[in-house]
Parts: C-alpha cells; sequence; structure tokens
C-alpha cells in the first residue's frame, strides 16, 4: 500500500498544530481567587483593624503576668509564667507590619502622603509592641522578602527605627494629600489632627519606655507630647462590629457559656476594692462583674478558683461592662495613659506638672469608662489618692496606671520598668522553676522562628530583661 | 433512580451488538484452551516466513488468507506455541497447552498495554483481584499493604473510611504538602485519590481511592520507578497504581453475590495509671480541671466514699460493625460482554457516632463492531461518606477527662451535656457533627480501531467527576439556665466541593515482525489532562434558634471561593524490539507542557531506557534454573506543580465586610516566577530467578533515584514577609533494594503450600538545598512548655528527622546537631535533669526496612493464609504519651511520690547525690516543688516523647472454604465459598500506647511520624460468604 503522504507526516503536521495552540491552551495560571494587587483602603482598614486586634492579642498574653486577670485552674501556663508558643502572635504581628510596608510604598508611589503617615505610624506601633514582648526581633531584613532568614535587629537600634518612623509619619500627615483617608480608617475614620497627636503621642510612650537606661530624657518625653492628646476625644482606638465582637467580649460571652475564661486576678481586685490602698474604686463595677452575692472576689495567680463553683462565685469580664461589651473599643493609644505618661516624666523635672497629670490621668480614665464626676472627685479627693505633690511616689503613678491600663500590653511594660513592686504584688502559686523566683522579663521566642529561623533566633531566657529593662 | 434507568438503557444497547456476524475468511477456525476448552482470544496467528497474519477474536475465532502448504503459528503469553500446516481444509481449530513456565507473566502496564514480564527491564509487582479481597480492607491502599515489595503503606487511624496512605520507594519531594502519593489508573483512565481533610481540627477524612469497591478489582499493578511510569509524565513521578477492573466474559451469564460482616475494637491500648483522682497538688475537688493530679483512690474515698475510678479509656469506645455486600453479574454473547455490579458498605467505628459508608454501581461492556473496530465503555457510579468524629479533639478531651466520673453519662434528659466542669468527648462527639457525602462518577471509553494488521489506532477518554459536600454544626447553647454548651455561639460550616478531571489520550501502535528474530512495537499518542476544581465555604455563627442549623437563621456570615484549573498536553513515543524472545529493549520519550509553571518554563523533555535479558534464552544453565532475567532501566521524569504558584497575590481575610469596608492583606505564600520543572533520575538494576521448574522464584532490585529542582513551599519566617516560598529547592536521593521470595514448598493434588516474603530497604538523603535556605520544615506538632517537635531537612542529613528539645548531656558536642543519649545527662542545681531547649535530631520518622509474608495452605476445599507484615528503625513522636504525662494520665506517673536521686552528673562532671520529691507542692522534705517534676521538667522534654515505633503485625489471617461439587450438586449455586478472617489480632511492638501506626495529619501530607491524637488503630473480625450462580 503507498500513501500520499507517509502517516508519519500526518503526525508531525498534527503534533505542530498541536504544539502551536498549546501556549493559549496552557495560559490559564492566572490566579482567579486573588488579585495580584489590593486596594490601599482595603490594606487600611485590615491594617487599623489588625492593630487593634494586636493590642488585644498582646495584653492577652501579658494580663496574667501583671495580675489583671486569672486562671480559674491552677497552674495554668500564662498565670505560672510558663515558656509559652506564641507562634500565632508573632506571625500576627509580622502580617500587619507587612501589609504596611506595602501600604506605605504603595503610598509612596500614588501620592498618598496620609496613607503613608499613618501606615509609618502604625509600623512605629506594631513595631514597638514587638520588640517590648520579645527584645531583638527581624526588620531591617524582614518584611520585603530580602531573604527567607532575616537576622534579627538589636532592639535598641529598633527604637531608634521607631522614633524616626513616628518623626516621619507625623511629617508626612502634616503635608497636603490628594488621597484622604476615609471610612477605611476603623481608628480615626480619616481624621488627619488626630493621626498627627497619635503620632507624637506614641513618640512619648516609647522614649518614656527608656527610663531605666542612660538615654532616657524625659524632656523629650515632655516635648513630645505637648503636641499629643488633648482629651479622650483623641483617643486611638476601634470601636468593634456587629459583624465581629471585640475580643474581649467573646471571652466574657464563653465565659458565661461555662467555657472558662476572663477571670479576675484577686490582685486587681483588692488594689480596687479597698484591701491594698484602703480606698474603693468606684471603676470596679464599671469593669467586672460581681458575685451572686454582690462581692467582688478574685482568683489568686497560679492557684486557680480551689472550690469555688464554674460561675456566679468570682468577678469575671462580662458583657455589658467597659472593657468586654460587644462593640466595646480596643484601646489602642489614649489621653489617660498620656498623662500617665506626662507624669512619669515631669517627676524629676517639675513635681507639680507630674501631681496635676497623675490626678488626671486618674479623672481622664474614670470619665473614660463611665464614672460620675461626683464619685470621681470622691475618689480623687481621699487623702491616698490625693497624696499632695510633695508626697507623691514613682509608686503612686506606677499603681494607678496600672489600674487604668486594665488588659492593655502597655502594663506589662509598666510592671517591668517598676521591677513588679506593686504593693502586696506576690510570684503566682505554682511558679515555673525555670524563672528561679524571678518574674518573666520577656517571651520564649516563638517555635515557629526556631524551626524556620532558627540560626538567628537570639539564645535568650524568660528572665533576660529587654534592653530598657536593666 | 434516575441513573438507574439510564445504566439499565446501557446494558440494553450492548446486548443488541451481540448479534453482528463475522465475515468470512479463506482459513478460519477456533483456537481453545486445551485443558478446558475454553475460547482463546488474543492468540497471535501469523504466516511463518511472512509478515501477515492476525489475532483471535474473543471466542477465539480467526480466519486468515493463507495458501496450502504455509505454516501457521499460533503463539500467545503464557501457552506453548503450536504450528500448523495448511492442508485441503477450510477449518484448523488449535488446542494450546498452557506454557506452565510463565503462567503468570502477563502484566498490564502503563495505558492498559499488557506486556510479557520477561520482556520488562523494570520491576512491577501483581495483586489479584483474591489477594485484594481476602484482605477485607475497604480501602483499596490498606489492602495493599504488606503485599508489595518496596511499597510502604500507613493507615492513618481506624476511623471507618479513614485515609490510608501511600508511598512507593520512599519520598520523592521535599514538599512538606507534596502529593507524594503514586498516580492511580483505572482501565486505562487516571483518577483522583486526593485526601481533602477537614479545615479545622482533624476528622480522618477518606483518600479518594476509597470510592472503589474494592470487589470490582480484577488485578492490581504498581508499577514502581521512572522507567515503569515514563509513559504517564509528570503524573507519575511517583510511580503508579494499575487497576484493571472485572470484566464480562462470553459464555453463561454469572451472578455473584459476596457478603460479609465485621467486628472491631481498639487493637492496644497505652498503659494508664488507675491510683490517683481528680484534682491538683493532691488536693482532691470533684469539679477541678485536672483529672489525675489529685490524692490517691483511697484518700478520696476518705473524703467521699461514693468516688469511683471508671475504666474510661475502655468505656468510652464501642465495638465497631461494618457490613459489606456486593452483588455482580456478568456475561455476554460472541460480539459483546458486560459486567455490572452493586456493592454497598456500612461501617460503624469504634469511636461512637463516627461512621462511614459507600453504595456504589458499576457497569461495562465491550462490544466488537467489526474485526476492525472494537469499543468498551464503563461507568462507576459511587455515593460515599458519613460522620466524621473529631477524633483528635475526643482525645484531647478524653486527656482532660477525670476517670473520677462516668464518662458515657454525658447528656441531662433536656438535652444540655452532663458534666462535673469539663467537655465530655461522647456529647461533642455526637452533636458536632461533619457530614460528609461524596457523589462521584468515573466512566471511560475506549475505542479501538484496526485498519491493518500492523496498526491498531486507540483512544481513551475518560472523566472523573465528584461533588463532596460537607456540613459542619457545633451547636451554640440551647437557652436552657445552667448548661455547659459546646461553644457560646455555634457555627454551621456548608463546603462544597467539584472536581472534575478530563483525559483524553489518543495512541498508535505499530506492530512489525522484521525476521524470525526481530520484532518491533511502535506506539506514539498525545495525552491531555484538564482538572477544574471549586471549592465555597459558607460559615454562619450564632444560631438565631436553637437546634435549627441553617445558614440562613444565623447572625454573622463568612464567605469564601477557591477555584483551581489545570492543564496538561503530552506527547510520547514508546519504541520495544523484541530480538529472539531472549532480549528487550525499550525506548520511550515524552514531552509535557504544563499550565502551572511560567510560559518558556512549562516544556520539559525526558527518555527512559530498559533493557530486559532472558539469560536461560540464551546460554546452558544447570536444571535447577528453569528462568532466569535480569533487567535494568534509567528514565528521566519531569514534575510540574500546582497552579496559582507564582508571584505574590493579596487576599480579604474572612472577617470581612466590616462597616461595609472590605480588608485586604498580603497573600502569606510567593512563588518564584522563574520556577522550573522538577527532576527525577533514576536506574534500576534487577534478577528474576526461578528455581525447580518454578517452586521457587527470587526476584531482586536495586534502584537509586535523583530528583533536582525540587518545588517545595519553603516555610519561612513569618518575618520575612511571607511564611511560604515556592522554589526549586533542593535535591533528595533514594536508593534502596527489594526483594521478592516466593515458593511453592507442597504442591499435591490435595494439599499446597505457598508462601510469599518481601522485604524493602531504603535509604534516602536530602543531598543539596539551594542556597540560602538552612532547613526546610516538613511539619511540627504541639507538645506541651516547649516540647514540640518539628521534622526538618537538612542539607545532608535523611529526610524525616524529628528535631525537639532534650536533656542537657554533659560533654556533648555543641557543633551536632544529634542527641547523644549515651552521655550521662546533666542534672542542676535543683536535682532535677536540665533541659536543653536548642533543637536536636531526636530520631527518624522513616522506616530502614519494611515488609511481609504471606502464607496460603490449600487443603482440599480449605483454604488458609496469613499475612505478617512489618516495619523497623524508626521513631514517632506521641502526642498521646506527651498530653499524658502532662496530665498524670501515664503508668509512670505513679512514682509522683517518689524521692529520687536523678541520675546524672552536676554542671561540673560530678555525680549528682540530691534527692529530690516528685510530686507537687510541698515534699516530705519541706520543699514546694510547685506542679512537680512531670509537669515542670519531663513534659517539657521532646526526648521523653520520642520512640521506637517499629513493629511486627499480624494483618490479616483468613480461613476458607469452597464447597466442593458433591455439595454443590444439591445447591442451586456454581460455586460457594464462606470465610472467617481476623485483622490486625497480634501487634508486636516496643512502642508504649495505641497501635504506632495511626497518625493524625491523614494521608495528604508528608508529615508522618507525630501521633497526634490520631484515630487509634483496631483489630477486626470477618465473616464472608460468597455464592455464585
Amino acid at each position: 500500500m503507498k500513501f500520499l503522504i507517509k502517516p508519519q507526516n500526518y503526525l508531525l503536521i498534527t503534533l505542530m498544530v498541536l504544539v502551536v495552540s498549546c501556549d493559549d491552551y496552557l495560559d490559564i495560571n492566572e490566579d482567579p481567587n486573588n488579585p495580584t494587587e489590593a486596594p490601599i483602603a482595603g490594606l487600611m482598614a485590615n491594617s487599623t483593624y489588625e492593630t487593634a486586634q494586636n493590642t488585644f492579642r498582646m495584653g492577652d498574653i501579658s494580663t496574667n503576668y501583671v495580675q489583671h486577670l486569672a486562671s480559674p485552674n491552677p497552674a495554668s501556663s500564662s498565670d505560672i509564667m510558663d515558656r509559652v508558643n506564641y507562634s500565632g502572635t508573632w506571625s500576627s504581628m509580622y502580617n500587619v507590619m507587612t501589609d504596611l510596608s506595602d501600604m506605605i510604598a504603595q503610598a509612596e508611589v500614588i501620592g498618598a502622603n496620609h496613607y503613608q503617615g499613618a501606615g509609618q505610624i502604625l509600623m512605629a506601633l506594631n513595631l514597638g509592641m514587638t520588640v517590648d514582648a520579645w527584645g531583638n526581633v527581624p526588620y531591617s531584613e524582614a518584611l520585603d522578602f530580602q531573604t527567607i532568614t532575616p537576622a534579627y535587629d538589636d532592639a535598641e537600634v529598633l527604637y531608634g527605627e521607631i522614633i524616626n518612623l513616628l518623626n516621619q509619619g507625623v511629617s508626612n500627615l502634616s503635608q497636603e494629600t490628594d488621597v484622604p483617608i476615609g471610612a477605611d480608617d476603623f481608628i480615626y475614620n480619616g481624621d488627619v489632627d488626630k493621626w498627627i497627636k497619635f503620632g507624637n503621642m506614641l513618640q512619648a510612650r516609647y522614649l518614656n519606655h527608656l527610663s531605666e537606661t542612660a538615654a532616657y530624657d524625659p524632656a523629650a518625653v515632655l516635648a513630645a507630647l505637648e503636641d499629643g492628646f488633648e482629651s479622650n476625644d483623641d483617643d486611638a482606638q476601634v470601636i468593634y462590629f456587629e459583624e465581629s465582637f471585640n475580643p474581649w467580649a467573646e471571652v466574657a460571652i464563653d465565659n458565661a457559656g461555662l467555657l472558662l475564661g476572663g477571670w479576675i486576678s484577686e490582685q486587681f481586685i483588692e488594689a480596687m476594692d479597698g484591701t491594698t490602698y484602703g480606698v474603693v474604686d468606684p471603676r470596679l463595677p464599671l469593669l467586672v462583674s460581681a458575685t451572686e452575692d454582690g462581692e467582688y472576689i478574685g482568683v489568686e495567680n497560679g492557684a486557680g478558683r480551689g472550690d469555688a463553683p464554674a460561675e456566679g462565685a468570682r468577678s469575671t469580664l462580662e458583657t455589658g461592662d467597659f472593657y468586654s461589651s460587644e462593640t466595646s473599643p480596643i484601646l489602642i493609644a489614649t489621653y489617660f495613659e498620656q498623662k500617665f505618661i506626662e507624669a512619669e516624666a515631669a517627676f524629676e523635672i517639675d513635681r507639680e506638672r507630674s501631681y496635676e497629670a497623675y490626678l488626671e490621668g486618674i479623672r481622664a480614665h474614670m470619665r473614660k469608662v463611665g464614672v460620675s464626676s461626683a464619685e470621681i472627685e470622691e475618689y480623687i479627693n481621699h487623702p491616698s489618692v490625693s497624696v499632695g505633690a510633695d508626697n507623691l511616689t514613682i509608686a503612686d503613678i506606677f499603681e494607678e496606671k496600672w489600674k487604668a491600663m486594665f488588659l492593655h500590653p502597655e502594663a506589662w511594660v509598666d510592671a517591668r520598668r517598676f521591677d513588679y513592686q506593686y504593693e502586696d504584688f506576690t510570684l503566682p502559686q505554682n511558679v515555673n522553676p525555670e524563672l528561679q523566683g524571678e518574674f518573666i522579663r520577656r517571651l520564649a521566642y516563638p517555635d515557629s522562628e526556631i524551626s524556620r529561623n532558627g540560626r538567628n533566633v537570639p539564645d535568650v531566657t524568660l528572665t533576660d530583661p529587654i534592653f530598657w529593662d536593666e | 433512580m434516575r441513573n438507574k434507568i439510564t445504566l439499565f438503557t446501557f446494558m440494553i444497547a450492548i446486548l443488541q451488538f451481540m448479534n453482528v456476524q463475522a465475515q468470512e475468511r479463506v482459513i478460519s477456525g477456533t483456537v481453545t484452551t486445551a485443558d478446558q476448552g475454553m475460547p482463546l482470544p488474543g492468540v497471535n496467528v501469523i504466516i511463518e516466513g511472512t509478515r501477515t497474519g492476525t489475532v483471535t477474536d474473543f471466542d477465539g475465532n480467526y480466519s486468515i488468507n493463507a495458501e496450502a502448504g504455509d505454516v501457521l503459528s499460533f503463539s500467545s503469553m503464557g501457552y506453548q506455541t503450536v504450528k500448523r500446516t495448511v492442508g485441503a481444509e477450510d477449518e484448523i481449530n488449535v488446542a494450546m497447552e498452557a506454557d506452565l513456565q510463565a503462567l503468570d507473566e502477563v502484566v498490564v502496564t502503563s495505558f492498559g498495554i499488557e506486556r510479557e514480564t520477561k520482556a520488562l527491564g523494570y520491576a512491577v509487582q501483581e495483586l489479584s483481584s483474591e489477594d485484594i479481597v481476602q484482605s477485607n480492607q475497604q480501602n483499596v491502599v490498606s489492602a495493599l499493604q504488606g503485599q508489595a515489595a518496596g511499597v510502604q503503606i500507613t493507615n492513618a487511624g481506624g476511623a471507618p473510611g479513614q485515609s490510608s496512605r501511600i508511598i512507593i520507594r520512599g519520598i520523592n519531594s521535599l514538599d512538606p504538602n507534596a502529593d507524594n502519593q503514586p498516580l492511580f489508573v483505572i482501565d486505562g483512565v487516571p483518577v483522583d485519590n486526593s485526601t481533602t481533610e477537614s479545615a479545622g481540627t482533624p476528622r480522618g477524612l477518606s483518600n479518594r481511592a476509597a470510592d472503589l469497591n474494592p470487589n470490582d478489582i480484577e488485578s492490581l499493578n504498581v508499577l514502581k520507578g521512572a522507567a515503569a511510569t515514563a509513559l504517564y509524565g509528570v503524573r507519575a513521578a511517583n510511580g503508579a497504581v494499575i487497576i484493571t477492573t472485572k470484566k464480562g466474559k462470553s459464555g453463561a451469564m454469572r451472578i455473584n453475590l459476596n457478603s460479609s460482616v465485621g467486628f472491631e475494637e481498639i487493637n492496644r491500648y497505652p498503659d494508664v495509671q488507675e491510683v490517683y483522682g481528680q484534682g491538683f497538688s493532691g488536693e482532691y475537688e470533684a469539679d477541678s480541671f485536672w483529672p489525675n493530679w489529685g490524692p490517691s483512690m483511697e484518700e478520696i474515698n476518705q473524703i467521699d466514699p461514693d468516688v469511683r475510678f471508671y475504666d474510661i479509656w475502655r468505656d468510652a469506645f464501642r465495638t465497631g460493625v461494618q457490613f459489606d455486600n456486593t452483588l455482580s453479574i456478568s456475561g455476554g454473547g460472541e460480539n459483546a460482554t458486560f459486567y455490572g455490579s452493586l456493592g454497598n458498605l456500612d461501617h460503624k467505628g469504634i469511636m461512637p457516632f463516627s461512621d462511614w459508608g459507600r453504595t456504589s454501581a458499576k457497569l461495562s461492556g465491550e462490544v466488537k463492531m467489526s474485526d476492525k473496530f472494537r469499543f468498551s465503555g464503563n461507568i462507576n457510579y459511587t455515593i460515599s461518606g458519613g460522620n466524621r468524629v473529631p477524633h483528635d479533639r475526643f482525645m484531647e478531651r478524653m486527656m482532660y477527662w477525670a476517670p473520677n466520673h462516668d464518662v458515657t453519662d454525658y447528656i441531662n434528659p433536656d438535652g444540655t451535656m452532663k458534666t462535673y466542669g469539663n467537655t465530655n468527648p461522647l456529647y461533642d462527639a455526637r452533636f458536632s457533627t461533619f457530614e460528609d457525602e461524596v457523589n462521584r462518577t468515573i466512566g471511560s471509553l475506549n475505542f479501538v480501531y484496526s485498519p491493518v494488521e500492523w496498526l491498531d489506532v486507540n483512544y481513551i477518554i475518560g472523566t472523573d467527576y465528584y461533588s463532596d459536600s460537607r456540613t459542619e454544626i457545633t451547636p451554640g447553647p440551647l437557652g436552657i439556665a445552667g448548661e455547659i454548651p459546646l461553644s457560646s455561639t455555634g457555627f454551621i460550616t456548608e463546603t462544597r466541593i467539584t472536581s472534575r478531571d478530563i483525559n483524553s489520550n489518543l495512541f498508535l501502535t505499530f506492530n512489525n515482525t522484521w525476521s524470525e528474530k526481530i520484532s518491533t512495537t511502535l506506539r506514539v499518542g498525545n495525552d491531555i489532562f484538564e482538572r477544574d476544581y471549586e471549592r465555597i465555604d459558607a460559615t454562619g455563627e450564632n444560631f438565631v434558634i436553637p437546634r435549627f442549623y441553617d445558614l440562613s437563621y444565623t447572625s454573622q456570615i463568612s464567605n469564601s471561593q477557591h477555584k483551581r484549573k489545570k492543564r496538561l498536553v503530552g506527547l510520547y513515543g514508546d519504541l520495544l524490539v523484541d530480538y529472539d524472545d531472549m532480549l528487550f529493549l525499550n525506548i520511550t520519550a515524552r514531552n509535557d507542557w504544563t499550565s502551572t509553571l511560567p510560559i518558556g518554563n512549562n516544556s520539559f523533555f525526558y527518555p527512559s531506557v530498559n533493557l530486559s535479558y532472558v539469560f536461560t534464552e540464551n546460554i546452558e544453565v544447570p536444571d535447577f534454573l528453569s528462568f532466569g532475567k535480569l533487567r535494568a532501566s534509567w528514565a528521566e521524569v519531569g514534575k510540574d506543580t500546582d497552579p496559582y504558584q507564582i508571584g505574590q497575590t493579596y487576599t480579604s481575610p474572612s472577617v470581612y465586610p466590616l462597616n461595609g469596608q472590605v480588608g485586604f492583606t498580603r497573600f502569606s505564600r510567593f512563588g518564584d516566577p522563574e520556577l522550573k520543572p522538577e527532576r527525577t533520575t533514576s536506574i534500576e538494576f534487577g534478577t528474576d530467578l526461578r528455581f525447580l521448574e518454578n517452586r521457587l522464584g527470587l526476584d531482586f532490585t536495586w534502584y537509586k533515584s535523583n530528583s533536582k529542582d525540587q518545588i517545595i513551599p519553603v516555610p519561612v519566617s513569618e518575618a520575612a514577609g511571607f511564611s511560604t516560598f515556592v522554589t526549586n529547592a533542593g535535591e533528595i536521593e533514594n536508593k534502596g533494594v527489594e526483594f521478592v521470595l516466593r515458593g511453592s514448598p507442597i504442591m499435591t493434588e490435595d494439599f499446597s503450600w505457598e508462601v510469599s516474603f518481601n522485604a524493602s530497604y531504603n535509604k534516602n538523603k536530602v543531598v543539596n538545598i539551594r542556597e540560602g535556605i538552612d532547613e526546610i520544615v516538613v511539619g511540627s506538632q504541639f507538645g506541651y512548655a516547649g516540647s514540640t517537635v518539628t521534622m526538618k531537612l537538612i542539607e545532608g542529613e535523611a529526610y524525616g528527622n524529628i528535631f525537639g528539645s532534650s536533656y542537657a548531656r554533659y560533654g556533648a558536642d555543641p557543633n551536632s546537631i544529634f542527641l547523644n543519649e549515651d552521655l550521662p545527662i546533666i542534672i542542676g542545681a535543683n536535682g532535677f535533669p536540665v533541659r536543653n531547649g536548642s533543637q536536636l535530631v531526636l530520631g527518624n520518622t522513616t522506616p530502614k526496612w519494611f515488609g511481609g509474608l504471606r502464607n496460603e495452605f490449600n487443603y482440599k476445599g480449605f483454604d488458609l493464609s496469613f499475612l505478617v507484615d512489618f516495619r523497623t528503625g524508626l521513631e514517632q513522636y506521641s502526642q498521646y504519651d506527651n498530653f499524658m504525662a502532662a496530665f498524670g494520665i501515664a503508668e509512670y506517673t505513679l512514682a509522683r511520690n517518689d524521692t529520687r536521686v536523678f541520675e546524672g552528673v552536676l554542671e561540673d562532671g560530678s555525680p549528682n547525690a540530691q534527692a529530690v520529691w516528685l510530686g507537687q507542692g510541698v515534699g516530705p522534705d519541706g520543699r514546694d516543688y510547685g506542679a512537680g517534676f512531670y509537669r515542670n521538667t519531663y513534659r517539657t522534654v521532646s526526648e521523653n516523647f520520642v520512640h521506637d515505633a517499629s513493629f511486627i503485625k499480624l494483618r490479616n489471617i483468613s480461613l476458607g472454604y469452597n464447597f466442593q461439587s458433591n455439595i454443590l450438586e444439591a445447591l442451586p449455586f456454581e460455586s460457594a465459598r464462606i470465610s472467617v478472617a481476623a485483622n490486625n489480632i497480634i501487634l508486636y511492638t516496643p512502642w508504649d500506647g495505641f497501635d504506632p501506626e495511626s497518625f493524625s495529619a491523614g494521608a495528604g501530607g508528608n508529615a508522618v511520624g507525630f501521633t497526634g491524637l490520631g484515630y487509634p488503630g483496631v483489630q477486626s473480625y470477618f465473616v464472608t460468604l460468597n455464592l455464585s450462580l
């Protein structure tokens, strides 16, 4: 049999046609699920939301260390300052910083300098929270994928970067912009003046963290807060949503459903009910629940609830209270915190100013949580509070600030700077023996970093202080 | 119902073709088997000295133009060749004698091509229908366990329908999530065998091959090594499992019923203490969170004489039951055959409320339209699914449950949970449901057109379509005062997955006999594959009406959608040269184009060559050697990746929209824009020797494969900007040997004994890792207080090393990554061993040796078979042990009130002499020991929980009786068989705990060295009845 064209040639022609059409047939690899670019407003929305979430997350880790809360179970790892793997929180901190890095870069390209400035301020804040928890962390080689094993930067150097970012942020926000921030900003709804105040307030906060170091410059702290918050109206906070409840409210709801959590430490109750300081604090009922008998009773950290039943016999977080309602705000940085910073910074420079700031800090927090002015004044006028400028001690400032910073991660920074010297403050029961009788000074580096970036992870113990805590 | 009608119509259509008549020929005849007179299809009929020839049809008929004096040669694999000289007659009928020497010598290779074993230059191993059915495994992957050399099967656990993992010749891909499992091919069409685990807590979902009814399988071949699978291309880079399903045979219609009932229970428990009850620090509290750190029962009973100590670990489980029934009908006429089956499996597991079932219907048929054209069709419809109890969470809650409370007394009359405080595992298992239903259709059409004698055109088109619909519900509060709900809000998640595979494969086969000694087969073809996958998840939280579970009645809703599409085009050629039935050379080449790699890098070519030399045909050998062959192969295979791996993207977290805003975040994965295909090069040498007229056989294989440019989603520091980086990251090498030893020590008319043993040794090494990456994390598993372990890959080391914390050792080499257990432990100033938090290698999770031994005895109608399988030389992390130490459950925590001097040395090397108390609180020496040794020290050291996980198992033992003809005469059956069997009844292992085979990750991932809180392994007992009409 003879072919006009050999079968091999038919085959060749077919193959050639196939190969030519192949490229189109195979060009289907563009991801239909995830876009390659994100709207800047979308980055802003997520960054402000996640910054509030991170404030919660860091507060949630440290609130048992500062004995605001206590576990209903004995020897729970957070109470006894165990080595706990916080890979999830670490990841959350870096996720928001990564997004901020993209937002800042995109803002620079499109000339959105308000977005750029707000991004720099949020970057400084998240970096600050990360450094305060872990010390040396990756930053200079991090976020933009220069390497897969970013080196750990010195914490002190990173503090310089935080101040830089805040300065740049304020400067960018002070200029005109073509791309204004809007409702995508869950913190200030696009109010640029408040962003500028926020940047200055944070500068005061981080400069004040240096109180135990030689670099501490209280005058610089006072200078920074000159342009900071002017009232509670300026507070940086995210009010939570019907679609997504305040995370402390979730804790309270779970606890009400007997998935136990959010129990108040005996330390905090006694500080507020007159046991420790001889003055009953009117804020207590606004922050935590009473028992079925109408009393306020806490749990000793590390000891568990003992023979107390699962509900009704101890104080806990509850919905309806200031911090733990469904749509409560998460406080990121506040006017009252700024006042306590001012009190501390002015303490050695201008005792009168320090004292006034201390009293205004208490008042501002009381107004914030909804104490009536009569009760405020009654509390302020109590001799153990109105000690007078001459008798004011640094301990008074730290102790009042510790109450006002309920559930906030700054409370742990303060506790470490103050060496946990609060009145009647003791180690938890069943304390982690690795601490050898000391309080915890930092978090252990997360398991994820130890497994993925192990060679760069510094070798530290839980009692090694962060640089500002020497 | 509609599906049944469709099947019925299809069946009628096939029957219609049965009466098509054959055409006339000059010389015709029928070829039958000599022993039974059965028609023999596929016999080559060739006029000697010419290239003219034909093949017998299904009924053994042939016709050929031939002249008187021509010599017709009838040859068929497995039969002795017959030669007849054409005389005056028009009809030549031939009865062919079986060639005993080569009875088992035909295997199905790539694309359903049958080849003689002796022609293969690589190792394959075949399992028959009996091998599979007698294992009593509902999952075809599990049925392979211990039966094939080089094939490692690991059952993820004992849950009904739970996945089973298959790895051939070791891990080829370093990708922690890569599917290292072989391609599954059913009747020439690749099918999906993925395992999609639940998003949250592990629930033991199925690998998709579980949708296949093992009763429908005629034979199963395992193609190991790149040379065997080169024709399949990228998708078979990990080997292939070629399944041939049962077909109808011409002749009387046959009806077969297979019915089996099975019972199962946990085969092994951990050792637990039964002395100390609820509380902490030795103080009893009836509602304490702590289940076992209280005082002894003696002391508890002094406080409350009514308190009991329940054996919760046995109380919480039940006896599992399974029923499996398959009815099949097959038959056919001259030109058409069919096979149809209906199967139903119903399985209730040992963990309460866990169940899984499968209903399958299959119909296949083949029609011969003419001598030149035939086609066959195959359709398989399966519904499978069940309630997947969250075994991991169940077992975790078992850990927390105080044994002083009856765990089975879990519900109050009003429907709320009955508990002293902690969540009851049974209540959670009952109400936190996760039900899946898979509806799957696998269908194929196969056309064969033979226009001329030397050419066959084959076209196979197949589809594998399934929908997987999953509903997960966790109830919220019922609104009853004082209740402890499982969740304060409750939620429902509806997941809908649809996946559609289409495979099209066209190939032309050119046969040529060049001379009496040389013949060739050339095959060229084109293969196109497309997978279209979509998944939609919708979650509603906060049920508005308690116990009314519907997305519409929840107050917070979030959705997500995921689409995926992949295409693959391949061109291939395959040349087989046969020299005098003695030397066989096979060369293949294939080029693939994939849609998942960047254009420019997406085309890849790879060749293979293999050679088989049957030396017993060529050289004089002693009589006792009846057959001998040497084989060698070299092959290269490319491999692509999943869709959409390249570049950087953004995603919106599920919490949005909030206040009308949609937030965005950078997607955590970044894919190298320069991504290239992976390449695996493998070489293999082997021999197949048969002695004493096939009474004894030895098959030995040595292989080595290197996979380069591995595409790996490397988990990277989250600080880097991504958590995963997909790149060509390294090379892995696997080397190993495989033995198969077969024997028939006794063969008499009444009694026979057959034995088969296989063993495999595999050694792998991470040859290199891309610059800039020090190590690759394959997976990690939680352990308390710094005892989390990680499986990591390090250049120069073996795959599967487990890293974790250890006790500090005196004199340890600070540069070594391995723990030296022989060095003395350092004891701290407090008298307790010092923990070393730096991550050292504590063990390796890949078995060095594994294999199986199968024995089969036949005596008249009785048969007894048993299969023992083993694995050795591996360690695993026991998360169970970690939890049991932390919660005072493990038997060794009975030492909690002991005073001990820990063996070891102080920092300065001097022996430790300090006595310390192991208990909690203030010890007899007045010192406060806090939470005690087990919580402060023991549970924090990973070393304590990494154990030898070797085992020897009596995998299966089965005793059957085939009713003999004298009984059958009185019964309406053609054949009848009854058998009893038991699986996993003997387990020998140094491991303490549940069956070490179970692991929590499921078959999809590679992090198998962690038990998790996996579904405990089971032992089972079966009674099976098989009747044929």
